[in-house]
């Protein structure tokens, strides 16, 4: 029974512990400030070890990367040669889309990012757990005017918006998580859709608010409406429509968007300095 | 006491730059490594049931800064992960097998993975339990217990444990 008596003491131990994570978690789920503070502080120490870890260890990333995704970078770079021929060749046909695109958005009463002031940011990192994909860390925070919430676009487009900002840095929480909803108007018509993310690699839905007949096709181009209390300014390309499945229960079509901004090996985002009118 | 403090601490942070900026871009199927869970399993093992889950606790503590889940969700699951360990380890010999080890520490592994997405789900935390769960769970265990060994000797030495046993460390547990 020697045992038993040896280890007494770890049973309360191990319940301190458990009631102290418990509190700990209650605390951060309920936004309490103290809790948050802690964070950013550990974050914050850590962070000159990480800087050097980063130095060290990228290239070996690095390798391992240009290892592992060696196939997938052919098969990218094919296809980019392929739509940088289609581009050249669709060129002066195209010259006057822009004035045009401009045009409409002057006529839907759409911002451009003309009016917005911006960061850019570096990427520092991608996702850092095995269950949560749908994130990236950037190197610019409340000390560059970022707050929660703000939008944040690559080439192309929206990727997402802001998490969490610390002093010097912040995550940016992408839109193809499937608990980000996104208030969209589809270029050239009035109809408004919730677009919902669906993990990675997996196009983005628009579920609701397209009625069958709506003039919205394959090809289509989504942007946020802006509208209500929405985080986003209007007007800012999310997604292209690649898939339209009519349902001939409710009346409405299903969209399914692939995004329009980069999100793959990012190296820079922009952050838009902006935000709702509630929230200033 | 105090010294081993320290070496936990160093072996804490040495795991925990690994994890962020090694391990999260070398992954095998978008799956890597639990190095933080893996350091509150060795811990259990060298340290035994008290010191597993103060080990567990810290090094979940460690992840929870970098993490979008609440802080103390990995703090939670590792101190229990790290004292079950403690407490399995007492009954084994010092002389186990390396095999038996490296089992055992896979298998803590997976149901560490288990705990935290249940312990997720039961606070509601989106994104935790989805469709590759079965694919994280099995690649991570695996590619955790590849890494087992050098993460064993680093916990071992923080005990300091230091004495080579034709099998493995002396935990010096009895």
């Amino acid at each position: 029974m020697a045992v038993p008596r040896r280890y007494s003491g770890s049973r309360f131990a191990l319940a301190l512990l458990i009631l102290t994570s418990v509190t700990l978690i209650s605390l951060d789920a309920r936004g309490y400030a103290p809790v948050s503070n802690l964070r950013k502080a550990g974050i914050v120490i850590v962070q000159p070890f990480r800087s050097l870890a980063h130095i060290v260890f990228s290239p070996v990333g690095d390798i391992w990367e240009s290892f592992s995704n060696g196939d997938e970078l052919e098969r990218e770079n094919t296809l980019l040669r392929r739509q940088l021929d289609e581009l050249l060749s669709y060129r002066i046909a195209n010259e006057g889309a822009v004035n045009d695109l401009e045009a409409l958005r002057t006529q839907l009463g759409l911002q451009g990012l003309g009016g917005q002031e911006t960061v850019v940011a570096e990427v520092t990192a991608g996702s850092v757990s095995n269950f949560d994909p749908y994130v990236l860390e950037i190197n610019k925070g409340t000390q560059s005017g970022i707050r929660e919430g703000m939008p944040v676009i690559s080439t192309g487009g929206l990727i997402g918006r802001i998490e969490n900002p610390g002093l010097r840095d912040s995550r940016v929480r992408l839109i193809t998580d499937p608990t980000v909803n996104i208030g969209v108007l589809a270029i050239g018509t009035k109809e408004i859709g919730i677009l919902t993310g669906n993990g990675v690699d997996q196009p983005m839905r628009v579920i609701d608010g397209i009625p069958i007949g709506a003039p919205v096709e394959v090809g289509s181009i989504l942007v946020t409406s802006g509208l209500d209390r929405s985080p986003y300014p209007e007007g800012f390309a999310v997604g292209s429509v690649v898939e339209v499945v009519p349902d001939e229960v409710n009346l409405e079509k299903e969209l399914l968007v692939e995004p329009t901004g980069e999100m793959d090996n990012l190296d820079f985002v922009t952050v838009v300095l902006y935000q709702p009118p509630d929230m200033e | 006491m105090g010294v081993a403090v320290i070496k936990n601490g160093i072996v804490l942070l040495f795991l925990l730059l690994l994890q962020l900026e090694l391990f999260s871009s070398m992954r095998f199927f978008g799956v890597m490594p639990e190095l933080l869970l893996a350091s509150a399993i060795a811990a259990g093992w060298y340290g035994g049931p008290t010191s597993g889950a103060i080990v567990g606790f810290s090094s979940g503590l460690f992840y929870d800064f970098y993490l979008a889940t609440p802080l103390g969700l990995n703090a939670l699951t590792y101190a229990i992960v790290g004292y079950l360990l403690g407490q399995i380890a007492v009954f084994l010999s010092d002389e186990a097998e390396w095999i038996i080890r490296i089992t055992i520490s896979v298998s803590a592994v997976t149901v560490g993975l288990v705990l935290f997405v249940t312990f997720g789900e039961l606070i509601a935390e989106p994104n935790l339990y989805n469709q590759n769960f079965g694919k994280i769970l099995v690649i991570s265990s695996l590619y955790t217990g590849l890494l087992m060994v050098p993460i064993h000797f680093m916990m071992a030495w923080a005990f300091g444990a230091s004495r080579v046993t034709p099998a493995g460390f002396d935990r010096g547990l009895r």
